[in-house]
């Protein structure tokens, strides 16, 4: 039997009136890769919030090593070999990738009071290069990187502590299907070196197929702990929600349906580095699906064709509307909506109200006659998509900063389906949501396919394409590679060999 | 993999040597043409020397600018700051010679920047608000030393001309290069900068990898007030007088160097800042020097140009980057 590397006993802690973790009994052993899994605010991330000292404990007790840890700082968790790759955090955006590897740390390349860049990069280069991680390049700032190269950045972050205890919040879903794949082979390597890691993800049989047991949360507690190896997806589901959740929420048929209206039309579009030569039409009622490796560009064509990036040629031409759209402006009054990945800053004003959040795309629609916006208009629609949606949340007029990750989620899609959309352009739409909210979100893409609204799906998530989608847009180093339809060859291998 | 890292590293240092070689070439052709308009008089050489003293002090508050933004905070209250650290200049320069003139200014404009800090550190007092009240509170400070121009002021604000070297070519050309290699390695080089910058970039990161918030600011703090106490200093020993403001109007001494920092800040992308900041205040004073020849009333047509500057280097400044500004 290994020996436990960190125990815990009796954790507490609130936040007001919730009661985010409870009693927590938790016990990870040397060399063990542990999930983590709740609904979005069952307090998963509370509780590792807490072990990374971002929190503190109102009661109860952690032992690291069999000796007593009460973490003031994440500084104390890093002396005590724990780094975390945490949700809410990230990185510098206006220092390079170098610095931010070592920000806080930089003292050690330090000679006669100045730092040797040339020394620190070597370093981190070292580092990407043991943990085998794809290397961006050094002396870029990672605010102009995409949120994969800003997570892979964060991760190398973590490992160059050399950690004995590594806690992954959520990293995977902000990853794509070939740096997930080199992510579950770091946590093997971590593994037969015997460090620990504690993972959070929502993806359940990922987590059943990486760790070697499961704690699953349910309302700030402990419900239940499992051998990942004897157990099942629906019997997790089943302890996280505390009831049957059927495993099959994708669409039930094979064929591919929708109406012969094209509503948008893209037409050659190249954006300079991202895109080249891009042109497909989606239709009323269709779920257009787009998958593709890192810096394919998948994520670049929700940005082109929402008016975000400036092309350098072709056209987006929405057909429903009879107009080229060249900005976001002309996209959101003709009912075009856009759900980024990046929700926290690209989408949410996380400091604003959930009022205000669920107001923003339908400012038009809420005005008074005087040309005034209405706050009782506000009111209420906030008030029926909080119910409709059901948001997890005290009121309102709480700020959505404190909400939980599938929370803002829920108001980011939400909002959007409050309007009277042509096309929805929706990029990774379930990344960071429990079963249940993904559950809650395919039923309203289908709902809205239903609806005849015509469905851009950006996702780095296979089995939602291949569930959700009537075509399938393979791409790769910012071109179309291939379109796969759903009457056809729609499975993952055959859409694997292509993306490879 | 080391060997593509090295290479584009070379790469970028040469694109940043191409850009400045050519920021150069540019403004040598627009001086030329200028000076066929203005008979040959811009670049003689005793323009140019006025050009490039004008340029010394408001460089070094343009410096201190920033490692201000760098952190995120904003400080109106430089403007007092420099009038009072002059006055200093002035009253220890007049009785210990030299070493008065300096120590007087940089302990004065030091202290009072760390003061500053100390209070946006300890408070949730947005710093701009807070330097506003500071800013009143030195410039009631000055008056008082200065009464007014009919009164004996309680402090000499006339330093002797024996005193005016520093403000002089080739001293401060001298000190201008020191600043520069000492900034640029401070802001660049030392895990002081770096953690300032972070602290801008991500308080909440910075804090979550043990980086000492209060100390950072503090050391804002410090080199700001080293830097805006030079400048007290140069500018005193050049211009030998220094007047007293009320009313917020010390808010103009910080005017050119803000245009200044927010060029420097849209050339960043091309050029290191700390390097952009000597080149884009001789381009600020050269322009002012310019219209001065054409016949552009100072004080008020002058001001309409420095204001638009500032509002256009500032939306320059903020393309593509966040929050330049805070």
């Amino acid at each position: 039997m290994k020996e436990p590397i960190l125990e815990i006993r009796g954790l507490n802690k609130r936040f007001g009136p919730t009661h985010a973790n409870k009693n927590i009994d938790f016990t990870l052993y040397q060399g063990e890769i542990r999930g983590l899994i709740g609904e979005n605010g069952s307090g998963k991330s509370t509780l590792i919030s807490q072990i990374a000292g971002v929190y503190s404990p109102d009661s109860g007790e952690m032992r690291i090593r069999g000796e007593k840890y009460c973490p003031q700082s994440p500084l104390d968790a890093y002396k005590q070999k724990i780094s975390m790759v945490l949700q809410e955090l990230g990185v510098v955006g206006n220092l390079p990738v170098g610095v931010n590897v070592f920000l806080g740390r930089t003292g050690q390349f330090t000679k006669n009071g100045v730092v040797s860049l040339k020394a620190l990069n070597r370093a981190v280069a070292e580092q990407f290069e043991k943990w085998e991680l794809p290397m961006p390049p050094l002396n870029s700032l990672t605010g102009n990187m995409m949120i994969e190269t800003r997570k892979i950045v964060e991760l190398a972050r973590a490992l160059s502590v050399d950690p004995d205890i590594i806690l992954l919040d959520e990293i995977t879903q902000s990853l794509s299907l070939n740096n997930r794949r080199k992510l579950y082979e770091l946590l093997q390597k971590l593994k037969s070196m015997g460090r620990s890691v504690i993972i959070i993800t929502h993806d359940v049989e990922e987590l059943i197929e990486i760790t070697d047991t499961i704690t699953v949360l349910r309302d700030g507690e402990v419900v239940g702990n499992v051998v990942s190896a004897n157990t099942t997806p629906d019997e997790v589901k089943r302890m996280m929600v505390g009831r049957d959740i059927s495993g099959d929420y994708y669409r039930a048929d094979k064929k591919a349906q929708y109406d012969d209206e094209v509503v948008l039309s893209v037409k050659n579009l190249t954006v300079a580095g991202e895109l080249e030569d891009i042109s497909f039409d989606v239709h009323a009622g269709e779920i257009l699906g787009f998958c593709g490796l890192s810096d394919s560009g998948i994520h670049s064509v929700a940005k082109a064709v929402f008016g975000l990036s400036r092309a350098s040629g072709g056209s987006v031409y929405l057909a429903a509307k009879d107009l080229y759209i060249k900005n976001p402006m002309q996209a959101l009054i003709n009912n075009v909506g856009y759900v980024p990945k990046d929700r926290d800053s690209e989408a949410l004003m996380v400091n604003a109200s959930v009022r205000e959040n669920f107001a923003l795309p339908s400012l038009g629609e809420l005005t008074g006659p005087l040309g005034f916006v209405s706050p009782k208009n506000m009111k209420k629609l906030a008030s029926e998509m909080v119910s409709k949606l059901s948001v997890k949340c005290e009121d309102i007029f709480q700020p959505v900063s404190s909400l939980s990750g599938g929370n803002k989620q829920k108001i980011n899609l939400g909002r959007w389906l409050a309007k009277d959309l042509k096309l929805l352009i929706l990029d990774c739409p379930t990344r960071g949501v429990d079963v249940g909210v993904k559950a809650y979100i395919y039923s309203l893409m289908k709902e809205a396919k239903k609806n005849k609204i015509a469905i851009l799906l950006i996702s780095d998530e296979l089995t939602e394409i291949i569930g959700m989608a009537d075509r399938l847009i393979v791409m790769k180093d910012g071109r179309m590679t291939k379109t796969i339809s759903r009457d056809g060859d729609f499975t993952e291998q055959a859409v694997i060999e292509v993306m490879i | 993999m080391q060997k593509t890292l090295s290479v584009k590293k070379d790469e970028k240092r040469q694109n940043s040597a191409l850009y400045l070689a050519l920021f150069i070439a540019i403004i040598v052709f627009i001086s030329f043409v200028v000076n066929i308009f203005t008979d040959g008089m811009f670049l003689e050489a005793k323009n140019l020397q006025v050009i490039f003293s004008n340029s010394v002090y408001p460089t070094f508050i343009a410096w201190g600018f920033c490692f201000l933004f760098a952190c995120g905070y904003t400080d109106l209250s430089v403007g007092g700051v420099v009038v009072l650290g002059s006055f200093a200049s002035c009253a220890f320069g007049n009785l210990f010679g030299y070493p008065g003139v300096i120590l007087g200014g940089l302990i004065v404009g030091t202290l009072l920047i760390f003061i500053d800090f100390v209070i946006f550190a300890y408070t949730r007092i947005p710093s701009w608000i807070a330097s506003i009240s500071l800013a009143l509170i030195y410039e009631a400070i000055a008056i008082f030393l200065r009464i007014n121009k009919f009164t004996k002021p309680h402090v000499d604000t006339e330093l002797s001309k024996s005193f005016n070297a520093i403000g002089q070519l080739p001293i401060n050309l001298v000190l201008l290069i020191v600043g520069f290699i000492i900034v640029y390695f401070v802001y660049n080089r030392t895990s002081v900068g770096l953690n300032i910058r972070a602290i801008g970039g991500n308080k909440e990161v910075s804090r979550s990898l043990g980086i000492n918030i209060l100390n950072t600011l503090l050391s804002v703090g410090l080199i700001c007030g080293l830097l805006i106490g030079t400048s007290s200093v140069i500018q005193q020993s050049y211009n030998l007088k220094t007047f007293s403001m009320s009313g917020l109007t010390s808010l103009q001494l910080i005017f050119k160097p803000l245009a200044i920092a927010l060029l420097a800040q849209i050339m960043q992308k091309w050029i290191n800042i700390i390097v952009a900041v000597p080149f884009c205040s001789l381009i600020i004073y050269g322009v002012f020097n310019i219209m001065t020849f054409f016949g552009v009333p100072s004080g008020t047509l002058q001001d309409v140009f420095l204001g638009a500057f500032v509002i256009a280097f500032g939306i320059g400044g903020q393309r593509g980057v966040k929050e330049v500004v805070k």
